[in-house]
């Protein structure tokens, strides 16, 4: 494991941000933090990058407590934390050399990040001048500096476009691929499921699942079921009347069920019982809707 | 380290804060020296009737040294304001902009990081106060020459060239410290909220308390007056004494490094426990 977060709680005032949670990162996975706003995922990364101490628990970075031992634990990490903010009045240039200096980084690294996140031409520019975009992928060079070994992204497509996610998600793809291990939070569930290999899901602070996304997929108790039908109205009306079923919805002209997996047939028996036509049942679960489920859960709960 | 204060350099000299003080030297000092230059009758003679009947003064006892020392008196009360524009924006401002999660994040040490900002603090005190000597002493020395410096303070102190060279040296040496202990106390305040103007207000609130107490001639405030930081910022003046009181200055030195050590120790206590949320 590249990082172990051991049973960490952080309280401000009266209320939990982040509740005896654990959590392990395999060396080289892509890891997504998945959670509502207000979830305590900030704050769990903020612990993680030393910027907030825990009141109870530990983070380790390749065995360094970054608590303990923070300066030897962050010499592994790159790490972008919400917005990129940088001195507007200096260069992206001399932001970086800043930056390096802390590292103790040769300032040769700089225009080979600022090239690798397409800020190359506008290095000289002041950061003043730039869009929130290319803070953002300025935000990115400084935590490729220093070739850290695990990359920590907190909301990192906040305020791009949609060509600006693209780009983030393949600059991913690619240190991923270097053997990089980059730990990602982002409220985009599809990206997620594109990008990551692993996942962790919080609520209220507290952990609700964590492990390979294939894994939490094939595992789910809750099955979102496409199946095809010649009257998808009557068929939501009907099914959504059985409260087993936890959400029925049609979308694209295909009915979407979700549902416990023992229960599919249950579910043709009712549609072929009242002269619906069922043509093809195709299980389609995808971490949208496990991520809904859970939560869902977790609220009920 | 020396790249850290070399970062924080790079900060002070980038925000337009940090240049008021330069300006406002600049532009007050040229004033003064004119005002010196062509209109010291009046102080000529005001200086010449404390003499009367002990010197027979001839020529004109106004020059640079003069001009430096009345100076100094006229604004030791409203330099430490200026040296609080680029202290109180030391560690808060990184905290408003964000920048902290920028640099804590990195494999150096909070109280390097917090070292590097109070020394490059420092350095611009010492700058200001040095660029205060040089329009009073290099610019006063070429627009009112040099000479004799006569001090009127509890008697009568006249010292040759050379030896006001060495009293002005020591008294700007002096000045910068007292000024780095102002620094501290603002940097004490900035390290403790998010915003530059809090630290400002802060700082300049004790200072002109400080003032108040050493100024009015109440008991209780004579009382109290050994523990007001601000009754020491004179030691400056004690480089015009003579002989030179080497004890009292090291004494008042004593307290200001004292109070400085307490400041700075308050402030590595906040930011090192302090939890970055914004």
């Amino acid at each position: 494991m590249i990082l172990e977060a051991n049973n960490l709680t952080k309280s401000f005032g009266l209320r939990k941000a982040v509740n005896n949670l654990s959590l392990e990162i395999p060396n080289g996975s892509v890891y997504g933090f998945l959670g509502p706003n207000g979830s305590g995922k900030s704050t769990t990364i903020r612990i993680m990058t030393a910027l907030i101490s825990p009141d109870v628990g530990e983070v380790f970075i390749n065995g360094n407590s970054i608590q303990k031992n923070g300066s030897k634990a962050l010499s592994d990490v790159g790490a972008l934390i919400e917005r990129a903010d940088f001195h507007k009045h200096l260069s992206a240039k001399t932001n970086l050399k800043m930056l390096a200096r802390m590292d103790g980084t040769d300032f040769s690294a700089i225009q080979k990040v600022l090239d690798r996140t397409g800020l190359g031409d506008r290095a000289n520019d002041k950061v003043k001048t730039y869009s929130q975009g290319m803070k953002q992928r300025l935000g990115i060079a400084q935590a490729l500096m220093g070739n850290p070994k695990l990359l920590i992204l907190d909301e990192p497509t906040n305020g791009l476009d949609p060509e600006g996610m693209k780009e983030i998600r393949d600059l991913v793809g690619e240190l991923s691929s270097e053997g990089i291990t980059i730990f990602i939070s982002s409220h985009l569930l599809d990206e997620v499921q594109k990008i990551c290999s692993h996942i962790a899901m919080i609520s209220l602070g507290e952990l609700i699942t964590s492990g390979k996304i294939e894994d939490l997929l094939r595992d789910s108790e809750i099955l979102m079921t496409e199946i095809h039908v010649d009257q998808t109205k009557k068929a939501m009306n009907l099914l959504s009347n059985y409260k087993w079923i936890h959400r029925c919805d049609v979308k694209e002209g295909i009915l979407r069920v979700s549902l416990v997996e023992n229960k599919i047939s249950e579910v043709v028996n009712i549609l072929v019982q009242n002269n619906i036509l069922v043509s093809a049942i195709i299980p389609k679960t995808s971490l949208e809707d496990l991520y809904l489920s859970k939560m869902e859960i977790n609220r009920k709960v | 380290m020396l790249s850290l204060i070399h970062n924080e350099l790079l900060v002070i000299t980038g925000r337009w804060r940090s240049y008021i003080g330069f300006i406002g030297i600049s532009i007050l000092m040229p004033l003064i020296l004119w005002g010196f230059a062509y209109g010291s009758e009046s102080l000529q003679n005001d200086y010449a009737r404390g003499f009367e009947g002990s010197f027979m003064i001839v020529g004109s006892i106004i020059n640079a040294f003069l001009a430096t020392y009345i100076i100094m008196n006229a604004l030791w009360i409203h330099i430490p304001f200026l040296i609080t524009l680029a202290a109180g924006d030391a560690v808060a401002a990184d905290g408003s902009n964000g920048i902290f999660r920028l640099t804590l994040i990195r494999p150096v040490s909070r109280l390097k990081i917090l070292l590097s900002k109070l020394l490059a603090s420092y350095i611009y005190a010492a700058a200001l106060v040095i660029f205060c000597a040089f329009w009073s002493l290099g610019i006063g020395s070429m627009v009112l020459g040099t000479g004799d410096l006569i001090v009127i303070d509890n008697g009568i102190l006249i010292l040759n060239e050379t030896e006001a060279w060495l009293r002005m040296f020591l008294s700007f040496s002096l000045a910068i410290i007292v000024m780095c202990m102002v620094s501290t106390l603002c940097f004490m305040f900035s390290s403790m909220v998010n915003n530059g103007i809090g630290p400002i207000i802060g700082a300049m609130f004790l200072i002109i308390v400080g003032y108040i107490i050493i100024a009015i001639p109440l008991d209780f405030f004579r009382r109290i007056e050994p523990y007001v930081f601000v009754s020491y910022f004179n030691v400056w003046l004690d480089a015009f004494k003579d002989p030179i009181p080497w004890i009292l200055i090291g004494k008042k030195l004593s307290v200001l490094i004292t109070y400085s050590l307490l400041f700075f120790g308050i402030s590595a206590f906040v930011f090192l426990n302090k939890d970055i949320k914004s």
